[in-house]
């Protein structure tokens, strides 16, 4: 789905970013972990054509990322709160997400039903609008609305930070459903390496830009995880 | 201790991460300042002069004192628009162990060295001066001044408690609306009875106690209304509103545009800078009545400039802004299904409307002349067809992040204005002047107009090509836009 060829990042003479090759098959859940500083932010904006690469180029489903915007089709993201609008209650922001998708409000409502669990009543009429809303309660607003319109591609950093335990757990759950129900490849950053080697099948540990292990997880991985980062 | 407050101020603007634009904005508006003050200063030191000259049966410092409260009701309404207070730094000095007392001194004192503080120093000085030049006393001139400086400083703490307090706001409004009928349908004359006051200041100067007293009361009750609310939940929390639930069905008309329209209408409304700034262009309707019951005694080129500030307030005020104004989400927007082009075109229609709509708000302008409202019609086609575009092409330019629901501020904090920025505000002016005033000389004005509307006009024929064009020129700048609008 997702290939890279040697995309380095370099700002001024320290390098953010540097891998060879990357390859991230179509219907993957692709973990990513490392130390603050390790890149991982980096490369999902890379990945967002949201910062420009020093070398290298990603092409994502047959299109070079940097070069054509065809690519938004297909792909959603969320990052932090910048891909909020803080000025719309929760619900104008999922009709307005829905329909650039081409989904329309009665549609996005229905969609909404699911998740009517994971919003543990704290989001949808509320008459607030989303600069007011928690932290936690803010992201559950961003997650759900990248699955609008079923992407084929959906990029998270840090999804399980700033949650409530309970919300944590069902959202393992969800990105579990949502990743066994269709072919969804499915990037997600995290320094929880708990829930990350529980829900990816595939982990690549970055240290200072450069891929240091990129294994399938299996119930050794949270094992070598833990004993890589506890030096 | 002060000192160390101080020292934070000057670290925050020093390793602000634009510092390099933000010292040629500061450039700028010190510039800006100087000419105020200028004008300030220079109105100060003439008009006593001049009155004495003019009216030499009267005394002329009487009638700087009957219009004086006017001033004072001037000088407290623009403040309340544009003067910030430095209260939200504080939130994170709370924890540390500085007495609280302390810290809202500090703040009252920041208050007031701020620059609107320096208007009894710029404009009553001078006349306190030409008071004592004349034949008054120098204590009495003194007092005069002292007198006028204490109640310029109480409207400073005036200032802060209606900013932080909606009744006290509604209150003032009530006031002046009172005030305003009381002077003008019950001929009560409350201005010129204040205007006796600031006359028995220079009979009496025991009577100065009242504008002292005015003013320590108010210090203790900011001081007083500051301390109850120093905490996260008092003064120092944002504001949480109850959502409106309005849908704006009535932009459906447009279209597909509709779902861009009906977020940029939500914008405006339901946040503080961009609200202000579109109540100013509304104001810009107004501009011809300046103009025109004087047609003329008018320099020529007064007319399409004019015209074009009519039905172009909007793009003026709020256009220069354009992306800015997204830049809070502005990584969102880059990476939804959204390609630039249906963005630029969203804008490009939101423009479009608000010309529309003022031009047929300037329908009224029909009673100084035909030919006037066909110079507006002109002068909106000129702003719809080109105007627009220039006011893109600006907004490309502005590398600065915008936060929607701060106030702005017209010296101190000006985010999103740059030289740049301010060099495109004159093609929008020169041009469409030139447009007209060629033609208008070589032949007639209606060859002007002609000439003028028909520039707008080809505009809009080929508003495709410039489109692509313009969508060319973002993609070239989108990450450099992205890095700016992500630096707090």
């Amino acid at each position: 789905m997702i290939t890279t060829n040697s995309l380095t990042k370099i700002y001024g003479d320290k390098t953010a970013l540097s891998i060879d090759r990357l390859e991230i098959p179509k219907g993957q859940c692709f973990g990513l972990v490392g130390n603050n500083g390790a890149g991982k932010t980096t490369f999902f904006s890379l990945l967002l054509d949201l910062i420009k690469a020093s070398t290298g180029e990603i092409i994502s489903n047959e299109i070079v990322v940097a070069k054509s915007e065809d690519w938004k089709n297909f792909t959603s993201a969320f990052i932090d709160d910048s891909f909020l609008i803080g000025y719309l209650t929760p619900e104008e922001y999922f009709y307005f997400v829905g329909s650039l998708r081409g989904i329309d409000q009665k549609e996005v409502d229905i969609f909404l039903k699911d998740y009517l669990d994971f919003f543990n009543n704290e989001i949808l009429n509320q008459k607030k609008y989303l600069r007011d809303f928690s932290k936690g309660n803010q992201k559950k607003v961003g997650l759900i609305a990248t699955f609008i319109g079923r992407p084929k591609v959906i990029i998270l950093d840090e999804p399980f930070a700033n949650l409530d335990p309970t919300t944590q757990i069902k959202l393992k759950y969800l990105i579990r459903k949502e990743t066994e129900d269709r072919e969804l490849t499915l990037l997600i950053s995290s320094h929880d390496l708990n829930h990350v080697t529980e829900v990816c099948n595939r982990i690549v540990l970055l240290e200072k830009g450069s891929v240091i292990i990129d294994k399938e997880t299996t119930f050794k991985t949270l094992r070598e995880l833990e004993d890589y980062f506890s030096v | 201790m002060s000192s160390s407050l101080f020292n934070l101020g000057l670290k925050k603007f020093l390793r602000a991460p634009q510092l390099e634009a933000k010292l040629a904005i500061k450039v700028l508006m010190g510039l800006l300042f100087l000419y105020f003050a200028g004008s300030f200063l220079f109105g100060g030191i003439v008009i006593y002069p001049a009155l004495s000259k003019k009216f030499p049966e009267q005394d002329a410092i009487s009638i700087i004192n009957s219009t004086l409260a006017l001033i004072f009701i001037f000088e407290l309404i623009i403040r309340y628009f544009l003067q910030q207070l430095p209260v939200t730094e504080i939130k994170s000095l709370l924890m540390l162990s500085i007495p609280k007392n302390r810290i809202i001194r500090n703040v009252l004192l920041r208050s007031i060295i701020s620059i609107y503080n320096a208007i009894p120093y710029l404009f009553y000085l001078p006349i306190s001066i030409a008071l004592f030049k004349d034949d008054y006393l120098l204590s009495q001139a003194f007092t005069w001044w002292v007198s006028l400086m204490l109640l310029s400083l109480s409207i400073n703490f005036i200032t802060i408690l209606v900013n932080k307090n909606n009744k006290i706001l509604v209150g003032f409004i009530l006031g002046l609306i009172l005030l305003f009928v009381a002077e003008n349908y019950l001929k009560i004359e409350i201005i010129s009875l204040a205007g006796l006051f600031f006359d028995s200041l220079l009979v009496k100067p025991i009577m100065a106690l009242i504008p002292l007293s005015i003013f320590l009361g108010l210090y203790s009750v900011t001081f007083r209304f500051l301390k109850n609310n120093l905490n996260l939940e008092g003064s120092l929390a944002a504001k949480k509103e109850v959502a409106n639930a309005e849908r704006y069905d009535f932009l459906d008309i447009f279209g597909s545009h509709a779902l861009f329209l009906k977020n940029d209408l939500r914008l405006i409304v339901r946040n503080l800078r961009p609200r202000n700034v579109v109540m100013a262009s509304f104001l810009f309707l107004f501009y011809g009545l300046a103009f025109f019951p004087t047609l003329e005694h008018q320099p020529e080129f007064f007319i399409p400039f004019a015209s074009i500030f009519i039905t172009g307030g909007f793009l003026l005020t709020y256009g220069n802004y354009v992306p800015a104004w997204d830049s809070e989400y502005y990584p969102f927007l880059m990476c939804q299904n959204l390609s630039y082009k249906r963005y630029l075109d969203s804008k490009w229609y939101l423009m479009t409307f608000a010309v529309v709509v003022s031009t047929i708000f300037s329908i009224p302008y029909v009673y100084f002349g035909v030919d006037v409202y066909l110079m507006i019609l002109s002068g909106a086609f000129f702003n719809i067809g080109l105007g627009t575009w220039i006011t893109l092409y600006g907004g490309l330019l502005n590398k600065q992040s915008l936060q929607l629901n701060v106030k702005a501020n017209a010296f101190e904090n000006t985010q999103a204005f740059s030289g740049k920025q301010f060099l495109m505000i004159l093609p929008k002016m020169i041009l469409p002047v030139l447009l007209y005033l060629i033609p208008a000389k070589i032949s007639n004005s209606t060859l002007g107009l002609i000439t003028l509307a028909s520039t707008g006009i080809l505009g809009i024929v080929f508003k495709n090509q410039i489109l692509n064009q313009m969508v060319r020129l973002y993609v070239k700048e989108k990450h450099q836009t992205l890095k700016a609008f992500t630096q707090k």
